[in-house]
């Protein structure tokens, strides 16, 4: 019973990242109709900007928090702004391999500054640090409190997407875009603030990663933008909901592989994504497009 | 003159989100009546067409194609049947030639598409099927140039061509007409006589010229937000107390005597 | 151009292609074999993007099955090349039916993420499965036996040997490309590139066509993977991963879609570029990606393709008083 509970707790704090990563995935997807690839770089800049901010403010490590993100959503900016603005009106294959050059690029650039090996954040940052006593073994207190912000988030993004006047024009201009731009919403505003506050996620994603897991690499990127691909097809890409649902179900999954089937276990995620596809392809939460 | 009934509807009904776009549809299209359908605009007209070519798919209701339960039926496996459509907005191949637009169907047809190692052009019985569809919409001067450099009434036979050539049983043509200037639209309109009279094609074509519609069909359907209200021969139509109203009379009462002597149920 | 010109052309490239290594260095000879062998990767490539239109992040993970596939035959039952090519091919066309299977009945945007989806998880099986594919060592140690044909052994121990080998596959690869461009399935395909709504309603079942030229890109990267292993004597798993599924992506786009000769052209440039970026950084990825970049925001017809547009306008202005 010990054991369960821990890998569910696990699972439960490693899919708050992959849901962090996802939700701004999903946010991009469903406003500009882009399948942004370049989200887990941006994921992976969040982390190595916050790391490196870290020994740089050092005791400050909220500071950090705060700072790294900010950082990473600059970059996309740039990005949005002046590379993916001008092929908006191109086939979507030209978007698509847009946003991959630029992992080719993001991920290079990492291994160019940070060195292609693998970082040590310092241990114990911040004052979440140590651990509790869950039912006679010791888990993390950081990871309790990542488990606590994914809801946060969810429940922000959902708040100001459903009560708030700037929720309803990004929800508007996701289902129809003309009509948007013909009600008067500056659409390519639009479209930039939305892409920022996605790659804002994806960078706090990965400010709160430095203190959960032992090693920052320059393949963090690409393997958490596959599980949030993964996660995107099971929930439904477009669908938060679709989103949320499905980072946990992958995170504690993968989890329960680690765990009991260590040498498997990434094949049961890719195993779930594919009886999705068969049995239901749209998604859990997916529209029928 | 009325054959066998090619395509049956039994109670269709779809609805998107909280409109209704089809109510209990029950429809018959016999084979050699070239029916048209009108109605105000959103009264269900081109709906009632993808439903039954299989562009959308039935939520309730039963659609038989020659007493064959199709309403499941794929959209490719209902053209090979013999029922199929063209488009309103003009839907072809834009960077292919007007000889290749019209050869896809016309080898889809024979049989020949899964040929990966043979050459188009020495595909003969094709390629002369193929000159002769464009023959009868008027485009063979037209044959090389891309769909994409047509004009807008050009698009529109072209339109037109690409669905003859699948030498369907039962042709659904939705505005075929839409767009086109008054020379355009009666080259078409011969065309489509012409090819009613050959008697392989039934034609069921959606319009809004009233004129179109009189002088041509022998049959007209009147749908009214996704309801059939009316179904009969074009006096029959013209005189109905309801249809009037829908189009609050001017239309309908405007129109030539009409000279067709089909006389439908 | 003209079509006694393009014959001309195609005619010299054969020529010069049958003299190199007589008349080049080893290392030249190798790198027109990587070339070759790439310019098949590309050409099946592109059957898919340039006639479907479908962008496939995965393809690396055919390549891997076509070199594994002649790996693990030639170590474990028979070092026959051509058998063991044989068996790549098969292994690449079944792991691309398994993978187009599932991802073909998507919309593009769905179609991409799987294929990216499933390319990395034939790397991580491949990666995992250490005592059958060694591993992330690879397999080492794939001789290049002799092709017994009857009571003849040919030779094709060394490179210049084996260059024959791959130059005719190459040849044949490009021949039957060339002949399923111009065949009536290679109109269908235009078409579903074109306007997928109106080839269903011409009859045709697109998904299965769609299903059908993904398995026969997925072969063309097989026997690629497959010729590499010869060449290399060895596979690695680095075959299977997204970034080497992104270069035939990058050859089409450099060469040009919509053609035959575009991926030959683009291979080419891609070794040449590659070579010379090596020589002052060995961090060829993110010029490869600043590449991708320029090319997306600026040059979409590839080399052939902006050639062509560059011919056109001005035989346009020459014709114009």
């Amino acid at each position: 019973m010990q054991s369960i509970v821990h890998v569910v707790l696990a699972g439960l704090s490693a899919g708050m990242f992959i849901w962090l990563v996802a939700s701004g995935l999903t946010l991009i997807f469903g406003v500009l109709g882009v399948l942004n690839f370049a989200h887990g770089s941006f994921y992976m800049l969040g982390a190595y900007v916050s790391f490196t901010l870290v020994k740089v403010l050092a005791p400050h490590f909220y500071l950090a928090l705060l700072f790294g993100p900010l950082a990473v959503c600059l970059a996309g900016l740039v990005v949005e702004r002046f590379f993916l603005r001008p092929v908006y009106r191109l086939e979507l294959p030209y978007q698509l391999l847009l946003t991959f050059a630029f992992v080719l690029i993001f991920d290079n650039v990492v291994k160019l500054v940070w060195g292609g090996g693998a970082l040590a954040p310092p241990a114990g940052l911040g004052p979440l640090r140590g651990s509790v006593s869950i039912l006679g073994r010791n888990f993390p207190v950081y990871s309790l409190f990542v488990i606590a912000v994914g809801p946060l988030v969810a429940l922000a993004l959902w708040a100001v997407l459903e009560r708030t006047w700037i929720g309803r024009i990004v929800r508007a201009a996701s289902s129809d875009r003309e009509m948007a731009s013909a009600l008067g919403v500056r659409v390519p505003a639009l479209f930039t603030g939305v892409f920022v506050f996605g790659t804002w996620l994806g960078g706090v994603g990965g400010a709160l990663a430095v203190p959960y897991v032992g090693l920052l690499t320059p393949g963090m990127g690409e393997s958490i933008i596959i599980e949030a691909f993964i996660v995107a097809v099971i929930g439904g890409l477009g669908s938060l909901k679709g989103a949320f649902v499905g980072a946990l179900v992958i995170g504690i999954l993968s989890a329960f592989g680690t765990r009991f089937f260590p040498t498997f276990d990434m094949f049961l995620t890719f195993i779930l994504m594919a009886a999705v596809l068969l049995v239901r392809p749209r998604g859990l939460f997916g529209a029928a497009r | 003159m009325t054959g066998p009934v090619l395509l049956e509807t039994r109670k269709l009904s779809n609805h998107f989100g909280s409109i209704c776009t089809a109510r209990d549809l029950d429809l018959s299209f016999e084979e050699g009546v070239l029916t048209s359908i009108i109605g105000p605009n959103g009264a269900g007209k081109s709906t009632l067409i993808n439903l039954v070519t299989g562009h959308l798919p039935v939520q309730a209701g039963r659609v038989t194609f020659r007493g064959r339960d199709v309403t499941r039926l794929p959209v490719h496996q209902r053209v090979r049947l013999g029922i199929c459509r063209s488009f309103q907005i003009v839907n072809v191949f834009p960077q292919l030639t007007v000889l290749q637009n019209v050869l896809i169907p016309t080898l889809a047809r024979l049989g020949r598409t899964r040929r990966a190692f043979a050459r188009v052009s020495a595909e003969t019985q094709a390629r002369q099927e193929a000159e002769a569809v464009l023959e009868r919409v008027g485009l063979s001067a037209e044959r090389d140039l891309a769909a994409a450099a047509l004009s807008h009434g050009d698009k529109h036979l072209l339109e037109v061509g690409v669905a003859l050539a699948a030498r369907p049983t039962l042709l659904f043509l939705d505005e075929p007409t839409a767009g086109m200037n008054p020379l355009e639209r009666s080259r078409l309109l011969e065309s489509i006589r012409k090819l009613a009279a050959e008697g392989r094609t039934t034609f069921v074509v959606v319009e809004h010229d009233m004129d179109v519609v009189f002088s041509l069909s022998e049959r007209v359907v009147v749908l009214h937000r996704g309801e059939l209200l009316c179904d009969g021969s074009p006096e029959r139509v013209r005189g109905d107390a309801r249809v009037r109203e829908v189009y609050l009379g001017e239309e309908v009462a405007d129109l030539p005597g009409g000279s067709q002597p089909g006389k439908g149920p | 151009m003209g079509k006694k010109v393009s014959t001309a052309a195609w005619l010299l490239v054969a020529v010069a292609l049958c003299l190199v290594p007589h008349v080049a260095d080893r290392f030249v000879t190798y790198l027109s074999m990587r070339v070759m062998m790439l310019g098949i990767f590309a050409l099946g490539y592109n059957l898919l993007l340039g006639r479907t239109g479908l962008l496939s992040f995965g393809h690396g993970a055919f390549y891997a099955a076509g070199a594994y596939g002649l790996g693990l035959f030639s170590l474990h039952v028979s070092p026959h090349p051509l058998l063991g090519i044989a068996v790549g091919v098969a292994a690449a066309a079944l792991v691309a039916l398994a993978v187009g299977f599932l991802s073909v009945r998507s919309s593009e945007v769905y179609f991409s993420m799987l294929t990216l989806a499933f390319g990395m998880m034939v790397f991580a099986l491949v990666w995992n499965l250490r005592e059958v594919t060694g591993g992330d060592d690879g397999l080492i140690g794939i001789a290049r036996a002799p092709i017994r044909l009857g009571p003849a052994r040919i030779p094709i121990a060394r490179e210049g040997q084996y260059y024959y080998l791959v130059l005719s596959l190459f040849a044949l690869a490009v021949w039957v490309a060339a002949r399923v461009r111009a065949s009536p399935f290679g109109l269908v395909l235009a078409g579903i590139r074109e306007n997928p709504t109106r080839t269903e309603f011409a009859g045709i079942p697109v998904r299965s066509y769609r299903l059908a030229v993904f398995v026969l890109s997925g072969m063309f990267a097989g026997l690629s993977g497959a010729l590499e292993v010869l060449l290399e004597s060895g596979a690695r798993p680095s075959m299977a991963h997204w970034t080497h599924s992104a270069e035939p992506i990058l050859v089409s786009l450099l060469g040009g879609l919509h053609t035959l000769t575009g991926p030959l052209v683009g291979s080419l440039l891609f070794v040449a570029m590659r070579e010379i970026i090596m020589r002052f950084t060995e961090n060829w990825m993110l010029a490869f990606g600043v590449v991708l970049l320029v090319i997306i925001l600026g040059f979409r017809g590839g080399v052939v393709g902006s050639l062509a547009e560059a011919m056109r306008r001005r035989q346009a202005a020459r014709r114009a008083p």
